[in-house]
């Protein structure tokens, strides 16, 4: 039998070193690469495909959160950090389990099993595409946004996204220097983005108080939202009403 | 309510004092309108006056009642009016059944009587008011700084308990990174993680024991600063070096208990956790005139500026330093060229 290809992504060298000390013990675990950020781990995993992934969350560069929201193609993942502030977010991307460090041998040991069960019997990982969908209440504001253009990673800071619009199941986001494409729900973005600067003026889009320019009335009960850059999105009955509150007039 | 008079040496004695010249004031006043009663004015004043005082002292108690509580003001002056009448009837009565008894022999008491009795009417009702007044005068009082030494205690215990709310914020990714650390440490290096729990624990010990507000030295929270960022080393390696230049003469000066922690907190957050370069931070301690100003600079990557924290950490030291030395130490940040810095300004006279 092949052996279970693995990454360990994590920041600190003694946290890597445990993983490594516990699958030591392992045949069928082989470790073909260590990493000590996003990015790396990113790259090093979109080149080598690893069956399996220990994954920090808290990392520079990139967290583990946002390298598996543009991750294409996803290995089995084990996370392994130090606060369960991000629990809920990564059982709801489909990690086959979440260790809180510091952990136990025989805890260890449980969530590789699972790991292994998961890669042998070949059982589809899921689309992680609603990640994020609930906000943990002790989770600290999103202050940028992760997208991936072609094999490049882009991090957009959100002071720069004008709106977001949504497109199917993507949201495409509007931003200073141009536009970018990511698998999200619009609800995720009207429960993040500063609620202060943005408003939901449409089911398909939430634009940022600052951009628009002028509302005008369009057919009947209608209006638009005239940005600054000249753009025009379409408002809503509910879209005017929020924005009337936002704005006071 | 106690009583004001009866409860107090000092105001019992006052007491006396004032009947004593209302007494002469009324001997005075009876002498000038009549001045043929001399012997028996003087004397009526003081007997008099001295059962009136009786009187007023026992007039607290019907006042008490009368103002515990929330009685409309129509109730309360209907009250007070009665009270007076019948006060001011009785001492009337009283005086005139007692004063031939005390003193026989007065000939012309009846002509003496007639002759007084509308002055006497009048100084009862305008004691009687004297007596209300006073009353109310030190009921307010006694309200008012009931009321602030209330208010005072209520800040007291709001400041206290928002001081150890702004202490007690340990990152506990720190704690349970740190504690990972020596999970592992345990398998690759022991003695290396018997060093790191010691460490752990003295840096705990010093957290969570200090007394809140109980000022510490500059010497102990360096100290304890440097026994954090020694842990920290062990969990980042050589992403995390640290220099200091201390000027010895500021060691002893007094500061809030980890005060300084949440900036070093900030710069391993901002600095070591978002960076793959190595990263150092630096402490300078000097005088500046009457102040110590503390810098604590790191530098960072800036691909990922972007990412903020709350703020929490900063806001809650500057609202300690508020607390504790009111406008007079000030906190200030700079951002450039890759290079993050907090100063801390606090008065200080290190000579």
């Amino acid at each position: 039998m092949a052996k279970i290809r693995t990454i360990i992504v994590d920041d600190e060298a003694p946290a890597r070193e445990i993983i490594k000390h516990y699958l030591k013990e392992l045949e069928d675990i082989e470790i073909i690469s260590e990493c000590s950020d996003g990015f790396s781990g990113l790259k090093t995993i979109s080149a080598m495909k690893p069956d399996l992934v220990f994954l920090d969350i808290q990392m520079p560069r990139l967290t583990g959160i946002e390298m598996l929201e543009v991750m294409t193609e996803k290995p089995v993942i084990i996370f392994s950090t130090a606060y369960d502030q991000f629990a809920l977010k990564a059982f709801e991307l489909n990690a086959v389990d979440y260790l809180l460090k510091p952990f136990p041998k025989r805890r260890f040991l449980d969530a590789v099993d699972k790991a292994m069960d998961k890669i042998r019997t070949g059982s589809e990982i899921k689309e992680p595409a609603q990640i994020l969908e609930k906000k943990p209440e002790t989770a600290e504001p999103v202050n940028r946004i992760v997208v991936r253009k072609g094999s490049a990673i882009n991090l957009i800071p959100v002071d720069q996204v004008k709106f977001v619009e949504a497109q199917d199941d993507y949201v495409m986001i509007h931003h200073a220097s141009g536009k970018a494409l990511k698998q999200q729900t619009m609800k995720f973005y009207e429960e993040n983005l500063p609620s202060k600067d943005f408003v939901r003026i449409h089911r398909s889009f939430i634009v940022r108080v600052q951009e628009i320019h002028r509302i005008e009335p369009y057919e009947k009960d209608n209006h638009v939202a005239v940005l600054k850059t000249g753009e025009k999105l379409p408002v809503s009955r509910a879209g005017y009403k929020h924005l009337k509150e936002e704005l006071n007039f | 309510m106690k009583h004001p008079v009866l409860e107090n040496r000092i105001r019992f004695v006052v007491w006396w004092l004032v009947w004593l010249f209302l007494a002469a004031g009324q001997a005075l006043l009876y002498y000038f309108a009549y001045g043929s009663f001399v012997s028996i004015s003087i004397l009526d004043s003081i007997l008099s006056l001295l059962i009136y005082s009786a009187l007023a002292l026992s007039l607290w108690y019907p006042f008490a009642i009368f103002n515990k509580g929330e009685s409309r003001p129509l109730t309360l002056v209907t009250n007070l009016v009665i009270t007076g009448a019948i006060s001011v009837t009785f001492w009337v009565l009283i005086t005139k059944l007692l004063i031939p008894l005390i003193l026989p022999g007065q000939e012309n008491f009846n002509e003496y009587w007639t002759a007084t009795f509308p002055y006497r009417i009048g100084t009862g009702v305008f004691i009687y008011s004297l007596i209300i007044l006073t009353y109310y005068l030190f009921v307010s009082l006694t309200n008012l700084s009931e009321k602030k030494s209330r208010e005072a205690e209520l800040e007291s215990l709001v400041r206290e308990t928002e001081l150890k709310m702004l202490r007690s914020q340990i990152n506990p990714h720190f704690l349970f990174n740190s504690l990972n650390s020596v999970s592992s440490l345990t398998i690759t290096n022991p003695d290396k993680a018997r060093d790191m729990v010691i460490k752990l624990s003295d840096f705990m010990r010093y957290a969570l024991s200090k007394k809140d507000e109980q000022p510490v030295t500059l010497r102990s929270e360096l100290e304890n600063l440097r026994l954090y960022l020694e842990i920290e080393k062990v969990r980042f390696g050589d992403r995390l070096t640290t220099d200091e230049q201390i000027e010895e003469r500021c060691l002893e000066v007094k500061m809030p208990v980890m005060i300084l922690q949440p900036l070093y907190e900030n710069a391993i957050k901002h600095g070591v956790y978002e960076s793959t370069e190595s990263v150092k931070i630096t402490t300078i301690v000097r005088v500046i005139d009457n102040y110590m100003e503390i810098t604590i600079s790191n530098n960072y990557d800036t691909v990922t500026e972007s990412r903020k924290g709350t703020g929490t950490g900063l806001v809650n030291v500057i609202r300690r330093l508020e607390l504790f030395y009111g406008n007079k130490a000030t906190l200030k940040t700079l951002r450039e060229n890759g290079i993050y810095t907090v100063s801390l300004y606090i008065p200080a006279n290190c000579n």
